[in-house]
């Protein structure tokens, strides 16, 4: 079991906060801290950047959303899609905050993770921080020390290292 | 965890317009793309999805088939280490999604159509059931000389065969 990347998008399309870990092997062997940001692009990578790749995670979403909607009727919502490579779990609050996790494909149902990570770790640490602003352009406010650290934790604590 | 997935699923918002213990599994849809992204095949065998004009599907496949290709150029996993005289394995694109209400399993052939089969999230074995139609597809469809690749399918007998295999009675 392991986790790739985690974004959050606002309710304008905007991408607030991403995240990327490296390949467990490869961040034990580099011997980096927990709390080193995990922008260490895979071998995979070569043309797209992380914000491309934000994008196209965006849109993908949005279209998938629309079209359980269009399917589903009015009160279905997207939950999860899987590949071949990996899976991507989506979560929706009532605001219209997105967050999307992409795992490996053995990662059982992960909405109730993200909903965790919104309910203790988003709302405490960045809505309930009176310096942050109420929207966050570009990502402003999101990413503080609390945040950051608490996020690392809770994966951690889901995806141990050993396994 | 299947309250607690329940619990996630009421949460959202009203309740479910069918109860998840007492919903039979049920083959709601099938789709059949071309390689281009056009739609050939439209069928619904019981409902439970919201009813789509003819136009919304078209739409929908050529949504789904952009999409497929989207998330092939996102996959974040590492690649495998290259064997030697091994051609490098092709990156599969959306092999099944999961709303609420139903699940969406889709098998892209070699020649790059696509099956979409919408089912209850209890069906179990999609990809058996995805597989027959595309055995079912070979046989009454690509094997018939009237057909003409890439079109729409009109095939009484594929009709019939399908109809036996999904169709509970």
């Amino acid at each position: 079991m392991s986790v790739y990347s985690f974004y959050i998008f606002d309710r304008h399309t905007e991408c607030i906060y991403s995240k990327r870990w490296a390949q467990a092997a490869i961040q034990r062997n580099s011997a980096t801290s927990a709390l080193s940001n995990g922008d260490v692009a895979p071998a995979t990578r070569k043309a797209l950047t992380v914000e491309d790749d934000a994008k196209l995670i965006f849109g993908t979403v949005f279209s998938l959303r629309r079209i359980v909607r269009q399917l589903g009727g009015d009160d279905d919502s997207f939950l999860s899609y899987r590949t071949g490579e990996y899976k991507l779990h989506y979560f929706e609050t009532p605001t219209q905050l997105k967050f999307v996790m992409l795992t490996d494909t053995r990662v059982g149902n992960m909405r109730t993770v993200l909903h965790q990570i919104w309910a203790t770790l988003y709302v405490e640490y960045v809505v309930k921080n009176p310096l942050a602003p109420i929207e966050h352009p570009k990502g402003v406010g999101v990413s503080n020390q609390l945040f950051e650290g608490g996020l690392e934790s809770f994966i951690n604590t889901i995806f141990s290292p050993q396994s | 965890m299947a309250d607690g997935l329940k619990r996630e699923r009421g949460w959202s918002g009203s309740a479910p317009p069918f109860n998840t213990h007492t919903a039979k599994m049920v083959v709601f849809a099938l789709l059949i793309i071309n390689k281009a992204g056009g739609l050939i095949y439209n069928r619904t065998f019981s409902p439970g999805l919201q009813n789509l004009t003819s136009n919304d599907a078209l739409i929908l496949a050529g949504t789904f088939h952009g999409i497929h290709a989207i998330s092939r150029s996102i996959n974040p996993a590492p690649q495998p280490p290259p064997q030697p005289n091994a051609r490098r394995p092709p990156t599969t694109g959306i092999e099944s999604l999961e709303s609420s209400h139903f699940r969406l399993t889709c098998f892209q052939t070699p020649t790059g159509v696509k099956f979409l089969l919408f089912t209850s999230p209890e069906q179990p074995n999609t990809d058996v059931v995805v597989r027959r139609c595309y055995e079912l597809y070979g046989d009454f469809v690509v094997k018939n000389p009237f057909y003409s690749m890439e079109m729409p399918i009109r095939v009484e007998k594929f009709e019939r065969a399908l109809a036996g295999y999904l169709v509970r009675p």
